[in-house]
């Protein structure tokens, strides 16, 4: 018996000191300096302690949380070929469907298409395919290819931006789940994340082109407009609102392409839009009144924008667009002083050539660097762009045959420049200027160096927390802890008196014990895993209350302290082991069902309770065993 | 020190008037579900966007509101938190593709001489809401029957039943609170209620431990009295547990946000969960019993 206790002393013994050890290189990890940390990291034994410590959740270090969805029906219009509008429309419709059901994207397409009896074969030739499930079952496992390459691009990309332990996983089938740790600018590292990075060099349209467009539409608004001026009489007057300049005047979006307001009642336009126009113009020209000359590229007040975009957008309008053309909008907006000293922000809008000139795969080195001295870039950030062998072919003839037209320079369908072509570029070298600063000409260069995504990929989930806001919480959280912690605490002294104190003990070494298991499984801690982790202290008693209250119970029967000892614990363990098994079971389910707070929650909760088994009763009977053998213990303080 | 000397509450004989009280209740709150206040889902489950901001200064949410509305966004809600001039402003998502945090940014840049922090944002899809909508209904009924069928290994069928049946009570009467103080439901609201599950059926199972003891012990006693008499035996711990278990989510309750929340569903789980495994459970495995002595006979 007296060598059985030693041997219950001995594992105590070992866990502690494994515990405190794992313990250790965490408290050791948090609490150094940043400098400190950066001399590890540079000697490379930072990942020794990275390895074996807690790590802090988001939630309480401040980070970003980003659900990404490929964007399918973008995937499979960029594998058609020739996508006709009836597609687009099946595509569309299936999207939506998909966004409101469970049902699986392919599956749905699979039903619109036979619904309309559509042939897929007609967009997908070649493959030597020709049923619409088979096509259905090529582009479900592109999707799948898609979704590995996108996540692989993905972690290319952060891994070149330094974030230190990203994750970067798949979720479900056609997700990517990102988490950035302590990065100081949410936006700029989700923007990083999602944009496609499709890189291209477009020509633009002739000026005559685009000038004879513009007067197509002012003529088609013109009309529009006088027949409904016609039909409704009072035209949305009170809208109107008027602006300080004197020959800008304000008009609704409405009365410009000749709507009234009833017609629009569906849309998510806000009626009293009002525009800066110029009035002499307005009248004769309704769509060039929106627009201004800056630099001899079409220039749009940024009040104006969402006026154009819906001018553009109108179906009549797009019928009139050339079809070998499009319109792309500037990245940023241009800050231009007019002659009376006022500022106002322009974006430029382009008129470019449907067909790409040259896409941006050919590109195999991209840097960020300050202009050199001579060129117009001069000290500015730019993105120097290096292509390889057959790009810099394409390139040269693409800039050979058309010297003195412009050459866009596009990402994600935003675009960035458009230089004119002033001789032919033979070594396949340009660069990006226009950029705000360097920051931004770096994350350029990463996503054009770690490659385009296969399609577009939709944020359906963000969480966002910053950095102060972690801390707070943090700390709040630790006070809360030890408040919650002394109550308890007292309560079992005052209760149970020295088997109280017990129990306390057990309590804490518990605290340790998780600490050490988190740290062990290099798992997270959150806030909800604190709540967990407090929670635990409340719960972890129960252990104890059930086994003084079995020893009281068998005290009052008469028997001796030792006696009452062995049969409390003996008999109470049956209770512990199936209470505690179900709430495991809970917490185990929430393992399974949660995402990150809920998961982190159930992770403490569920070790928190194995190991207050150990605590509570392991811990506990072996120091009474100890005193009992000792005969320190005659009476029990209980 | 000892609170609870030997008691001997018929707690059996109280059956019929629990089990009135808490149909009440439940009802209640099911009413109110249905036709009244429904449930106050978080964006978790709603889809939307949330922002956490902290301002340099005293502001009203009319102020706010007014800096919304150049950006179309005056019907967001605006919620003062617990920081110094911290709100949190809520928008139901309307698309998808909508970047409303950066709109929201650009309606408070409006706000002359104040500057603000974003401390939290948080932007959740339509689609993912409804996923956890669905996933949360089966994280619960998973977690009741893998319970029920521990319970029918370790004991019998009946006090599965029992424990089940009272758990099922828990998460009702919890979920019928939240539809009338119209408190948020969120992913931490979930963790809460399955806690309360996990907790609710700790003091069940003491008290069915002790049951399948005396089962043994008393063999020439009725169901009734040994049910009473292990309700009484276990009852000093099942109050002592859920005190200290009540002081730790008091404490927690004084946090804010999502915790705070977790903390008030909390407290009402862990006295619903005790008066559950006291007046519920117990009673329903009596009544199963002699349902089937009937039979017998």
């Amino acid at each position: 018996m007296f060598k059985k206790t030693n041997i219950r002393f001995i594992i105590i013994a070992i866990t502690l000191i494994l515990a405190a050890y794992m313990v250790y290189w965490t408290i050791a990890y948090h609490t150094f300096s940043p400098e400190k940390v950066e001399e590890l990291r540079t000697a490379g034994s930072l990942e020794k302690y990275e390895n074996r410590i807690v790590r802090l959740g988001l939630d309480l270090q401040g980070g970003v949380h980003v659900v990404l969805e490929l964007n399918l029906p973008k995937l499979v219009e960029t594998l058609a070929s020739n996508p006709t509008p009836q597609l687009n429309a099946i595509l569309e419709a299936t999207g939506n469907e998909y966004k409101s059901t469970d049902e699986d994207f392919f599956n749905i397409l699979s039903r619109k298409v036979a619904a309309e009896d559509f042939r897929l074969v007609r967009h997908f030739p070649g493959l030597d395919k020709f049923k619409n499930d088979e096509i259905i079952d090529y582009l479900r496992d592109e999707a799948k290819d898609a979704v590995q390459r996108a996540l692989q691009i993905i972690r290319n990309r952060v891994d070149q931006f330094g974030v230190s332990e990203p994750t970067i996983q798949k979720a479900g089938q056609y997700r990517i789940i990102v988490e950035l740790a302590g990065i100081k600018d949410p936006v700029q590292a989700r923007n990083l994340i999602q944009s496609t990075a499709l890189m291209e060099f477009i020509l633009l349209k002739d000026a005559q082109v685009t000038q004879s467009f513009i007067a197509t539409v002012d003529n088609y608004l013109k009309t529009g407009r006088q027949l409904a001026t016609k039909d409704t009489q009072p035209i949305a007057e009170d809208t109107l609102v008027t602006l300080k300049e004197s020959k800008d005047k304000a008009v609704s979006v409405n009365e410009l392409l000749g709507i009234t307001e009833a017609e629009t009642g569906l849309e998510s336009t806000p009626a009293d839009t009002t525009l800066l126009v110029d009035e002499q113009l307005f009248s004769e020209k309704p769509f060039s009144s929106l627009l201004r000359n800056i630099h001899n590229f079409i220039g749009v007040p940024e009040r104006n924008v969402y006026a154009v975009k819906k001018i553009l957008n109108n179906p009549e309008v797009q019928k009139l667009i050339p079809y070998d053309s499009k319109f792309l909008w500037s990245a940023k907006p241009e800050r231009v002083t007019t002659p009376d000293g006022e500022t106002e922000n322009y974006y430029l809008l382009y008129h470019l050539n449907r067909e790409t000139g040259i896409q941006g795969k050919y590109i195999t080195k991209a840097d960020a660097r300050y202009g050199s001295t001579q060129t117009n870039a001069a000290g500015q950030p730019i993105v120097n762009l290096s292509m390889n062998n057959e790009g810099a072919k394409i390139f040269s003839r693409l800039t050979g045959s058309n010297i003195g037209k412009f050459l866009a320079i596009v990402l994600d369908d935003k675009v960035y420049m458009a230089p004119s072509i002033r001789v032919k570029i033979p070594n396949g070298q340009a660069y990006i200027e226009g950029l705000d600063d360097m920051d931004e000409a770096k994350n350029i260069a990463i996503v054009l160096r770690a490659g385009a995504l296969p399609a577009p990929v939709d944020v359906i989930e963000e969480r966002t927390i910053g950095p102060s806001l972690g801390r707070d919480s943090i700390t709040s959280s630790i006070q809360l802890g030890i408040i919650a912690f002394i109550a308890v605490i007292l309560f079992m002294v005052i209760y149970y008196k020295g088997a109280g104190l017990l129990a306390d003990m057990a309590v804490l070494l518990n605290i340790v014990f998780v600490m050490a298991i988190l740290a062990t499984l290099g798992a997270t801690l959150t806030l909800p895993g604190i709540a967990g982790l407090i929670l635990t202290i409340g719960m972890a008693v129960d252990a104890n209350v059930l086994v003084f209250e079995r020893i009281r119970d068998e005290l009052t029967k008469g028997k001796t302290v030792r006696a009452a000892i062995d049969a409390g614990y003996s008999r109470a363990f049956r209770t512990i082991l199936d209470s505690n098994v179900t709430t495991m079971l809970t917490a185990l389910i929430l393992m399974q069902f949660g995402t990150g707070p809920v998961k982190g929650f159930a992770i403490t909760l569920f070790w928190g309770i194995l190991s207050s088994m150990f605590t509570a009763v392991f811990v506990t009977r072996t120091i009474f065993n100890y005193r009992t053998e000792h005969k320190i213990l005659q009476s029990l303080s209980i | 020190m000892k609170i609870f000397k030997e008691t001997n509450i018929q707690f059996v004989k109280y059956t019929k008037m629990a089990i009135a009280v808490s149909t009440i209740c439940i009802l209640i709150g099911i009413i109110s579900m249905l036709f009244f206040r429904g449930l106050n889902y978080g964006i978790d489950f709603t889809g939307g966007t949330l922002i956490q901001v902290q301002f340099n200064r005293d502001i009203t949410t009319a102020e706010i509101r007014n800096a919304l509305a150049t950006v179309k966004l005056e019907n967001s809600m605006i919620q003062k938190s617990a920081g110094m001039n911290e709100f949190i402003i809520r928008v139901a998502q309307s698309n998808t593709t909508e970047n409303l945090s950066a709109q929201i940014s650009a309606g408070l840049n409006t706000l002359k001489e104040t500057t603000y922090e974003i401390r939290r944002t948080e932007q959740v899809g339509p689609k993912i809401g409804k996923e956890l909508r669905t996933s949360t209904v089966w994280a619960i009924i998973w977690a009741l029957v893998v319970i029920g069928v521990y319970i029918s290994i370790r004991f019998q069928f009946r006090f599965a039943i029992g424990a089940v049946l009272a758990l099922v009570h828990d998460v009702l009467f919890t979920v019928g609170f939240f539809s009338i103080t119209h408190l948020e439901i969120s992913l931490t609201t979930i963790a809460a209620l399955l806690t309360i599950v996990g907790y609710s059926l700790n003091d069940t199972i003491v008290i069915f431990d002790r049951v399948r003891e005396n089962m043994k012990i008393m063999r020439s006693e009725s169901m009734t009295t040994i049910m009473n008499c292990s309700i009484n035996e276990t009852l000093s711990r099942t109050i002592i547990t859920s005190f200290t278990t009540f002081i730790v989510v008091f404490v927690l309750a004084f946090t804010s946000g999502d915790i705070q929340v977790f903390a008030i569903a909390m407290m009402i789980g862990v006295i619903v969960g005790t008066y559950s495994s006291i007046y519920i459970a117990g009673p329903i495995v009596i009544s199963l019993q002699s349902t089937r002595h009937a039979e017998k006979k």
